[in-house]
């Protein structure tokens, strides 16, 4: 069949105006916040129903088309790059909270509904929902699902996987399951745990049209402070110092001298600029437990050189501090013109190990390395400064990233803890995992796809790499 | 046949050769391999007890926060493979929620891992989801690696007699919707007694005393234990799983039954109260038709046969 009779298939199912095909109609989707590797899908549909996604599948089944299924296209690993062309399914239209139950903390949304619509009507409950990517006014559960997401207030309430209750996906065969609990069903759920098998899957097994996902109860108190610390190393010691403590704060980020002052010129909240870090740690639950936790907190700081502990005075202030966190990378623009963010993981214990390589790896590529991180995850996102415009820069980065990501496998961690694998990290695969190791992983994969047409030549190497291949400018995250 | 392999080499040797498994008795790998606290994490193979497991974490103040019944004999395999729970999953989850790596070891006598030992983790599949709870179908877990909370500081159960299930729901209405956060909260009827509201406080010695004032205030003013759960849990004849809100209801259809129910997962286990009257199966017993999926993954991980069944 060719290329005019597949968009008129894909238009009798969700319509004309749900069918992208034109190129510059398709540039959009050529990519997500990852741009390094770019390609055209050979057609984007719309659908509005479960229906029309399973019509969609079926098409594409029958022509042997790759399935792309995509969100809000955020992933910065370019989780949803139809390397080989094929039809992408955009979930954006499919974006309804259907129900909010609070009697049993739980809501049913769509999946191209954006993470931060749930909180925001789970709140007149008292309710809200956990993961909170710095994406999270934009990327959608579907994609949240797909990567098992995380954020800055993961640490004490854990990802998307410990918050999806249940969702139903569309195979690629075009059957659709719900995998784990239904809506209206209990916790426990017979057979295997595919629904937790399937997230992180990175749209690899099928398209997640609803979800079923967890509300917690909003705790009656937060104190979140800012600690200013003169070396990385002193907040780091206060890190662990807070954990061995057993005090577990909702977040614990820190953010480093370079981008602090960056952060600090773009929204002008009142850092100091010669703190070589600051700490945000917040706590939150029942209102005595914060208040006795915080003096231990405040000691903490103060025993690892703490300049200055600030406590947020209310609300505003605390929504300040936030704000900057979450944007923090989109200040980066006033550094350079460009940058690549990684995300890699080590053990809390080897955070001060990890920072002080960035600092030598960014010496030994000439480049500068801001760092903006979720401190107590062990969870780091430096990100290297370069300037495509100068010779070799762009090489230099991508070597200092291949650096710090094998430091991380050395010191026993992850080369991604929330970003995910997609088309970016590939190569470090057989590095983290042995040839066993990711064949029994395929091994899952086969059992929910076993024509390998759901985004394919993702996560394993072996697989087709995109012809251009163009680093740019990364968007935020 | 049961294989009880002395080293993680034998059982791969063993396993492929091996014939319709039935049990697995891997008490001569039960080592602790490595407990960091600063991290809190443990790796831990799967012979070990999880109360052996729980007592050495706790000399460095820390816990696996999973309560199952008679952890003193069962094994951190067992556990894994069970996904076994107790009363705290109502504010701990399961052990699907603690464990972030394993070592298997494939029918086909491989021996692979999944995740690893950060606390956040995106690399590749989940197996350790799809692992906890098969039973022992599909691999035999070798090695589990947990994420791990500190000790609660103070920890502290309230329960309260209710004259009748419909007082019993008001009160956890009542509860609900307050600002306390337990992480215990079970109704039982144990040999025909009244029903009973147990709730459960832990975390700063701040937050459990200011809670325990609130409960008071509900009623809930008897200190107990959570001793109740191990001892019913054994004789219990059926277990049943409805949304929260549903349990109360449920618990309406079952007049003749002793329970224990997980009011707030709502996760019930009954016992009929005349056993020779017990025809096996109360409330809505479905029939389980197992996903496509599910089928596809059993033939490709074990297609010999060698482990059973779901």
């Amino acid at each position: 069949m060719g290329q005019t009779n597949l968009i008129r298939e894909l238009q009798a199912i969700v319509g004309a105006e749900a069918v992208l095909s034109a190129e510059e109609e398709l540039l959009v989707y050529e990519c997500d916040a990852y741009t390094l590797e770019k390609n055209l899908p050979t057609a984007v549909v719309l659908p509005r129903t479960t229906e029309e996604v399973v019509a969609v599948v079926k098409l594409c089944n029958r022509l042997k088309l790759p399935i792309i299924p995509r969100g809000a296209g955020t992933s910065l690993s370019g989780a949803v790059l139809a390397v080989d062309g094929g039809v992408m399914i955009a979930l954006t239209r499919m974006n309804r909270v259907l129900n909010v139950d609070a009697r049993n903390r739980r809501a049913l949304v769509e999946a191209g509904c954006v993470n931060a619509w749930i909180t925001r009507d789970a709140a007149p409950h008292g309710l809200f929902f956990a993961p909170d990517p710095s994406s999270q006014s934009a990327c959608t559960i579907g994609g949240n699902v797909a990567t098992n997401s995380g954020g800055p207030h993961t640490l004490k309430n854990g990802v998307t996987t410990n918050h999806v209750l249940g969702y139903e996906m569309v195979l690629p065969d075009g059957t659709v399951e719900w995998l784990g609990t239904e809506p209206d069903g209990g916790e426990e759920v017979e057979g295997y745990d595919l629904r937790g098998a399937a997230i992180g899957c990175e749209g690899m097994f099928g398209v997640v049209t609803r979800v079923l996902v967890r509300l917690m109860k909003t705790p009656p108190a937060f104190k979140t402070f800012l600690g200013i610390f003169e070396s990385v190393d002193d907040a780091s010691q206060a890190v662990s110092d807070i954990i061995r403590a057993g005090i577990v704060p909702g977040a614990l980020e820190m953010m480093d001298q370079l981008i602090t002052q960056a952060v600090e010129e773009a929204y002008h909240f009142g850092f100091p600029l010669d703190a070589g870090a600051v700490l945000i740690v917040e706590l939150d639950g029942l209102r005595d437990g914060v208040e006795a936790q915080g003096k231990q907190v405040e000691k903490i700081c103060h025993q690892n050189n703490a300049r200055e502990v600030r406590v947020a005075k209310d609300d505003t202030e605390r929504a300040a501090i936030w704000k900057c966190r979450k944007r923090a990378f989109g200040a980066i623009g006033r550094l350079s013109p460009n940058y690549v963010t990684q995300d890699g993981v080590v053990p809390r214990s080897k955070l001060p190990e990890i920072m002080r390589f960035i600092r030598a790896t960014s010496k030994k590529h000439g480049l500068r390395i801001p760092n903006v991180f979720h401190a107590g995850d062990g969870n780091i996102h430096p990100l290297i400064l370069y300037d495509e415009r100068k010779t070799g820069e762009v090489q230099r980065a991508l070597a200092a990233g291949h650096d710090i990501l094998e430091k991380c496998i050395a010191l026993g961690g992850s080369v991604t803890g929330e970003h995910g694998i997609g088309a970016e990290k590939i190569d470090f695969m057989p590095k983290q995992f042995s040839a066993d190791d990711l064949d029994a992983m395929k091994m899952l994969r086969r059992a929910f796809d076993p024509a390998q047409r759901c985004n394919p030549h993702k996560m394993f190497p072996g697989g087709k790499r995109c012809a251009e291949f163009a680093p740019r400018k990364q968007a935020h995250a | 046949m049961t294989l009880a392999p002395n080293s993680i080499e034998q059982l791969r040797e063993q396993l492929p050769k091996a014939k319709a498994v039935e049990a697995m008795d891997l008490s001569a790998i039960g080592e602790l391999i490595e407990h960091v606290p600063e991290d809190m994490t443990a790796t831990v193979q799967a012979g070990m007890t999880l109360g052996d497991f729980q007592s050495q974490l706790a000399l460095q103040n820390q816990w696996l926060p999973v309560d199952p019944p008679c952890p003193g004999a069962l094994s951190i395999g067992a556990q894994l493979a069970g996904n076994a729970t107790g009363p705290r999953r109502f504010g701990c989850g399961t052990i699907r929620d603690w464990l972030i790596g394993i070592t298997v070891v494939l029918p086909d006598g491989r021996l692979i891992r999944n995740g690893g030992k950060v606390v956040k983790n995106v690399a590749g599949f989940d197996l350790c989801k799809l692992f906890v709870g098969s039973r022992g179908t599909l691999g035999i877990i070798v090695e589990a690696t947990f994420k791990l909370l500190p000790k609660p500081e103070a920890e502290v159960f309230l329960k309260k007699e209710c004259a009748s299930l419909d007082d019993a729901e008001a009160l956890l209405e009542q509860l609900w919707q307050s600002d306390l956060q337990p992480h215990v909260l079970d109704l039982h009827r144990l040999d025909g007694r009244p029903v009973n509201l147990v709730a459960g406080f832990s975390g700063a010695r701040a937050d459990v005393e200011a809670q325990t004032t609130v409960a008071s205030a509900l009623g809930l003013r008897t200190e107990t234990n959570l001793d109740y759960d191990a001892a019913f849990r054994p004789t219990a004849h059926v277990t049943e799983s409805v949304a929260p809100a549903d349990t109360i209801n449920f618990l309406h259809s079952i007049t003749d039954c002793d329970f224990v129910a997980r009011a707030g997962n709502g996760v019930v286990y009954a016992r009929h109260q005349h056993p020779e009257k017990f025809k096996g199966g109360i409330g809505d017993d479905l029939v389980f038709d197992p996903p496509a999926v599910q089928t596809r993954i059993k033939n490709i991980f074990d297609p010999e046969g060698i482990l059973p069944t779901l």
